[in-house]
């Protein structure tokens, strides 16, 4: 598909489709499409899969090995994401084909910029999360068990259908992290692939190398959410781990596939200047210039309401941190800024423009600047 | 069990009306001391399970009398009026996740009901509950909202847990809608090893109470047990912890593990939280020892949080401070 302008109509439209389906997020008007709550995890075959990830350690336990919790779960026990479980010494995920939310997005919203810009992405998520973090804007959905929410019967020929139905370029994994319903996005990556609708994952990058490199072969791309560049962040606002988030990057980078990286900016806790400073270098040096970075707005919500919001200052500052680091591709998201556009990183011409999530292409053809033909890092 | 209006009834007329004197919280009871608690251990070969129950008749004096020791009073009536008081709703958190070899005894939970409807309590002010309807069934309870209540949080409105998070120290966490519905509550759970707690006895039954319990399995669930129960909703509601002990998960708990499943006979008794699930665990390591077993600390699995408990004053978790009345 060509890059493709997002007109009023086009906009309207997208707003339209994604009003018909917000219900599914909270769940709060049911109708024909949901099952009752709690009815997801106990269908005989139906959202159960046998786990792909995980070893047998003997008196019918398991040890997980789709993230780096490596949860070791006794019979009858669920691991940290709360969507898989042990069964008579065999892992189970719960939720295959049982998403709590369907929604029509701007890509642009995931955020991802140089991936198919000014396109819609049909973004699914089951409930589940392998963190904590205590900022979650999702924590409705991420936090819970999927018994706990309301779901919908979505297998993944019927995700791609829908994708192609809605006029949808891509479907993202999202919302909650995908890590957690791998079995479920692998699938519908592997039947994207096959059918052109190429599958996106927005993630937290807390998974194995294995599984992510098995993901690799079926994915589009990749969007990772780098919380903050210190262990202590990761462990006190997150319940993770900085380490295997920098494994996974290195993966992507390995792989060759296409990524980006988002920056939650929270004041106090993770945006000092050395920080970012260290971050952007590492990020430099280890997966090149060419990564967008986009430094987003932080907001109060769920276990973190005692610290304002991001002040825009503080965004543009770890911006031009980035920039004066020799990262080409740096942002700034949540927040209506000139910063949200796409400017040539050879000639500085204005490349893509957006306001909001209205995104218009002006000055690039196919990969390359139209002004000085600079080839362009991404998937136009 | 079958928890019919006509046998509640019947409990009722059985039971005599008695004078309401509810618990007085400025009254100390003698096995709440800050300085000694008191757990009561009652073995007995009646208490064994039969078809994975406990013959009720067989728990009723046992149970009556351990109270009356716990509580000093005379007679069982008193005994229970003195730890609950009539107008009350009372919720009962059983513990029922591996099915009926291994959960909370029907005959056990029916002589609590029957101890709380001799203290004046109505069947309706009484809730019997666990995290799912099926959990309860899978357990030989029938689901009644008539007379006693017996359902799980899954049937409550929203998904069965507040909307609210609550933050307790390190834990953040929506409770089960029942919680904030009681006056009190009772906690009766199964003395069962836990391959990652250490042990799963009445502190940790409250994982069964929140929307997320598989956040707070690391570090042996220390300090998140202790942290979760130092919540108002718990730590000012819980009156009473009645372990059923009929039998015993030495090894490879939480689920039924039949090579490790002891038929111990026994129920555990306390008021003061901590103290139980102390001597519980010191009931587990005895077995594991004869069983040649190694000891929990060895496995990489003491449970900890027994004594992040105590630091919060939860309860007593050391030995000399707790008083065992064996009967």
């Amino acid at each position: 598909m060509s890059p493709k302008h997002l007109s009023r109509r086009c906009f309207l439209q997208t707003g339209l489709v994604a009003g018909i389906l917000a219900p599914t997020l909270t769940g709060r008007d049911t109708s024909s499409l949901f099952n009752t709550v709690g009815s997801g995890p106990d269908i005989p075959g139906g959202h159960i899969r046998e786990a792909r990830y995980y070893d047998k350690i003997g008196e019918k336990k398991i040890e997980c090995k789709l993230c780096p919790h490596e949860c070791r779960i006794a019979d009858l026990e669920r691991g940290n994401c709360g969507v898989r479980e042990n069964r008579n010494g065999i892992y189970y995920t719960l939720v295959y084909g049982n998403p709590c939310s369907v929604h029509v997005d701007p890509i642009e919203k995931k955020p991802m910029f140089h991936y198919y810009p000014a396109t819609r992405s049909l973004s699914v998520a089951t409930a589940g999360c392998n963190f904590v973090c205590r900022f979650c804007q999702n924590w409705e959905i991420s936090q819970k068990r999927p018994e706990q929410v309301k779901t919908i019967d979505l297998y993944p020929a019927g995700v791609i259908k829908a994708a192609r139905r809605n006029d949808c370029r891509t479907v993202a994994h999202t919302y909650t992290e995908p890590v957690v319903f791998f079995e479920y996005m692998l699938d519908c990556a592997i039947e994207g692939k096959e059918k052109g609708i190429p599958n996106v994952m927005i993630s937290n990058g807390y998974i194995q190398k294995k599984p992510m490199r098995e993901l690799c072969k079926y994915l589009g791309a990749v969007k990772i959410d780098l919380k903050a560049f210190t262990e202590k962040f990761y462990k006190e606002q997150c319940s993770g781990t900085l380490k295997p988030v920098l494994d996974c990057l290195l993966v992507l980078k390995d792989e060759g596939i296409w990524f980006e990286i988002v920056v939650l900016i929270i004041p106090t806790l993770n945006d000092s200047p050395r920080e970012i400073g260290q971050m952007a270098r590492w990020i430099v040096r280890e997966l090149g210039q060419d990564v967008p970075v986009h430094f987003s707005r932080y907001y109060p919500t769920f276990m973190l309401k005692n610290i304002p919001p991001t002040p825009p200052a503080l965004l543009e500052r770890a911006r031009k941190i980035a920039r004066d680091n020799g990262i080409h591709y740096a942002y700034i998201g949540n927040l209506l800024s000139d910063a949200s556009n796409t400017f040539c990183h050879n000639c500085g011409k204005l490349l893509i423009e957006r306001i909001g999530y209205h995104t218009v292409i002006r000055g690039l053809k196919k990969n390359r600047c139209q002004n000085c033909q600079a080839k362009i890092p991404g998937v136009f | 069990m079958m928890f019919t209006r006509r046998k509640f009834s019947r409990t009722v007329l059985l039971t005599s009306a008695g004078a309401a004197a509810g618990l007085l919280s400025t009254q100390r009871l003698p096995g709440t001391s800050p300085e000694e608690s008191m757990v009561v251990l009652a073995r007995s070969q009646k208490l064994k399970r039969i078809r994975h129950n406990i013959p009720e008749k067989h728990v009723v004096p046992v149970l009556n009398e351990a109270l009356k020791r716990i509580t000093g009073k005379s007679s069982a009536e008193q005994a229970w009026k003195r730890l609950f008081s009539r107008r009350e709703r009372v919720g009962i958190k059983l513990s029922c996740l591996p099915g009926k070899p291994l959960s909370s005894s029907p005959g056990l939970v029916m002589s609590i009901v029957r101890g709380l409807i001799s203290a004046g309590i109505k069947p309706g002010n009484i809730f019997i509950w666990e995290r799912t309807g099926r959990e309860l069934e899978r357990a030989g309870f029938q689901i009644s909202r008539k007379g006693v209540n017996v359902f799980g949080t899954d049937v409550m409105s929203d998904g069965g847990y507040s909307e609210r998070i609550e933050i307790s120290r390190s834990v953040g966490t929506c409770f089960s809608r029942i919680m904030e519905s009681v006056d009190a509550l009772i906690s009766v759970p199964v003395l069962k090893d836990h391959d990652i707690a250490g042990v799963s006895i009445g502190l940790k039954n409250f994982y069964g109470a929140i929307y997320n319990p598989n956040k707070f399995h690391a570090n042996n669930c220390n300090p998140y047990v202790a942290d979760l129960c130092a919540h108002p909703l718990i730590r000012k509601k819980l009156r009473l912890t009645v372990c059923d002990a009929s039998r015993v998960q030495v090894n490879n708990g939480p689920a039924f593990f039949p090579r490790y499943a002891l038929e111990y006979g026994g129920i555990l008794l306390s008021t003061d939280p901590v103290a139980l699930d102390y001597t519980g665990w010191k009931i587990i390591e005895r077995e594991r020892r004869d069983l040649k077993l190694k000891p929990l600390k060895a496995s990489g699995r003491e449970p900890r949080y027994l004594f992040s408990a105590m630091k919060l004053k939860l309860g007593q978790a050391r030995e000399s401070h707790i008083r065992l009345i064996e009967i």
